[in-house]
């Protein structure tokens, strides 16, 4: 029985070829654009994530527990370096890097502007989060007096590579110090508050200038993929505030949740796209075959038999724009994480929110799934009016229709 | 076999435009009947039709299908009366246009449950008496008017049923097609045994018929 009902959804389904082609294409082409946006959200908030704790924070970041409220250079890690080693040793750990923070002034001959000078070390920078990949002009060199602007600031001040930039703060002592530096590289790490203040230097270089010992740092970055690491953490070291990335950038939890309501808007719309298109279709298909379903049931087949036909239609309209759809748009998706999207002529715009200009795709196996779900959802919800037609049809009144 | 006591039936019933269809009917049509409706257009003979055919409800009266009440069923069993004891003829052929011949004339023995062995068995011997067993895999589509008639009184007669009821079956028919397929529904009354009652003003059909039952103003006048 079953297979005559299968045969008669598949027939009836392609009875009008290119009413259905353009449904299918309809839904494949609402679905590719649906997962490429996803993926395109998706890689835009994921890269920012990933930029941030890489040029940052990392997974977890190890503070006085006064300096993220003073930013005061007494508030730091005195015994910052043999903490590190420690941490280094665990199997859990990836990357540690020290970092010295200090606030102050940049200025050159025509500008000045607030800043932060942070003391790092190249090569644990690199380890850490690439470091390398954030540079946008220069070289990536902190010699004796070596320093890299964040890409901001370097625009605020006017600066090129080669320039001159006075640095002046308060080093531990309380004296007003000032440090002069050229400029050898600009980096855009994607980081707002970064490449707006940051001036990078070695940080021993920092520290003699500062005046603090060899051990302290401001800030101990980790990175992870530890679940438990935090808790640990903060039972050993409970004079330190130990902060996971979503504290200390709560905006970023903030911009995943917005992307979510973005997505699920995108996807809601182009459900009903889905909905409205199949539902369209297959009401006409049931309006022009009404006689043959009130034949149907005058000779016996039940409403159920009937209802099962029906949506195994819808089923197989469905399935097929899902699978062009999946084909079409892991090709986007392919693509756009390959190649991105240039979005270069807003590029201004973009990165003073700490986008890119080109976004790049992320491809999850969950857009497959999602998108599955929904038009098989839509594609059988979309038959409910049509069946309502033929639930109250009179099986008399559409045989009588004339040959 | 039918048995219809005091049946009476209103179209627009309560409205301004208020029409008694059927009036105070009272028949009996029995195993083996080759039975004809009959009168002018509007005397009631679909309808009366429909009803025996479980088709339509009623307003009052009883009809029996085999000491069976069936007029007070619900949708549901309705169907299912229809599709294990009745057969029907339509006067536009009405056949699934998706489906060959073959699978038309098998259709309401598949929704019975018959075997595939059994469908094909029984599909061969019908289509062998209605002279369309050279067009088994041909869609519908591709056959003639008398033709696709034909296939559908195979799909009534397939399942062996207790009755068929053909609703103007040779309306659209010529003549020569007319004749072709009342001279083989007879036959098949008589080889199969089935009762088959017509609507109908045909002559070719009334010259076929053993009864002629006349209604005029939805009451029968002749039986």
């Amino acid at each position: 029985m079953y297979k005559l009902i299968i045969k008669l959804a598949f027939n009836n389904a392609f009875l009008r070829l290119s009413r259905t082609l353009l449904v299918i294409i309809m839904i494949a082409v609402s679905m590719s654009m649906m997962l490429s946006l996803q993926g395109l959200y998706d890689g835009m908030t994921i890269s920012m994530i990933d930029k941030t704790k890489r040029s940052d924070s990392g997974e977890i970041s190890l503070y006085n527990k006064n300096y993220r409220v003073s930013k005061a250079l007494k508030d730091n890690i005195p015994n910052a370096t043999s903490i590190a080693e420690k941490l280094e040793k665990r199997s859990d750990v990836n990357a540690v890097v020290l970092r010295l923070k200090a606030e102050g002034l940049s200025s050159t001959a025509r500008k000045s502007a607030f800043s932060t000078v942070i003391g790092i070390e190249l090569n644990a920078e690199e380890k850490f989060g690439e470091f390398d990949l954030f540079l946008k002009s220069g070289e990536l060199r902190l010699d004796k007096r070596g320093a890299l602007l964040g890409s901001e600031l370097a625009k605020t001040l006017k600066v090129k590579i080669g320039s001159k930039v006075i640095f002046s703060t308060q080093d531990s002592s309380g004296e007003i110090n000032a440090m002069s530096l050229r400029v050898r590289g600009i980096v855009q790490t994607g980081n707002i508050s970064l490449d707006n203040s940051a001036v990078y230097v070695e940080r021993k270089k920092l520290q003699n200038f500062l005046g603090v010992s060899a051990n302290e740092a401001t800030q101990i970055a980790i990175r992870t993929d530890s679940l438990v690491l935090q808790d640990e953490l903060t039972q050993t070291y409970k004079n330190l505030d130990v902060k996971s990335f979503l504290e200390l950038y709560p905006m970023m939890k903030q911009m995943q949740e917005v992307m979510i309501v973005f997505t699920s808007i995108t996807f809601f719309i182009v459900m009903m796209v889905v909905f409205i298109g199949i539902m369209g279709v297959m009401y006409v298909s049931i309006l022009d075959r009404i006689r043959e379903f009130g034949i149907m049931r005058s000779i016996g087949m039940s409403y159920a038999l009937i209802r099962s036909q029906i949506f195994l239609e819808a089923l197989f309209v469905g399935t097929l724009g899902y699978i062009f759809g999946a084909v079409l748009g892991l090709l986007a998706l392919l693509y756009l994480q390959t190649y991105g999207l240039d979005l270069g002529a807003y590029a201004d715009g973009m990165e003073s929110f700490g986008y890119s200009s080109v976004l790049y795709a992320t491809i999850k196996l969950s857009y497959f799934s999602s998108t599955f779900i929904a038009i098989i959802g839509a594609s059988l919800l979309s038959v409910l009016l049509p069946l309502r037609k033929i639930k109250t049809m009179n099986s008399i009144e559409v045989t009588k229709v004339d040959i | 076999m039918i048995k219809i006591q005091n049946l009476n039936k209103y179209f627009y019933k309560g409205q301004e435009r208020e029409l008694h269809a059927l009036r105070d009917i009272n028949l009996e049509i029995k195993k083996g009947e080759y039975a004809l409706l009959t009168g002018p257009s509007g005397c009631g003979k679909t309808t009366l039709l429909n009803a025996i055919g479980a088709l339509d409800g009623i307003d009052s009266g009883e009809i029996y299908l085999d000491e069976r009440e069936i007029s007070s069923l619900s949708e549901d069993e309705r169907t299912t009366i229809r599709l294990n004891e009745m057969g029907f003829v339509f006067q536009a052929y009405n056949l699934i246009p998706v489906l060959t011949v073959e699978e038309n004339i098998g259709f309401i023995m598949k929704l019975r449950g018959f075997s595939d062995e059994e469908i094909s068995k029984r599909v061969k011997e019908v289509a062998t008496l209605l002279e369309i067993d050279n067009k088994l895999k041909s869609l519908p589509s591709n056959l003639s008017g008398g033709q696709q008639q034909r296939v559908a009184v195979a799909r009534a007669v397939a399942p062996k049923p207790k009755i068929i009821l053909a609703d103007e079956p040779t309306a659209n028919l010529d003549s020569k097609n007319s004749k072709a397929l009342m001279d083989m529904m007879k036959s098949l009354n008589e080889k199969e045994g089935i009762s088959i009652v017509f609507a109908s003003h045909d002559e070719y059909v009334m010259q076929s018929v053993k009864r002629i039952i006349k209604l005029k103003d939805g009451a029968i006048v002749e039986s």
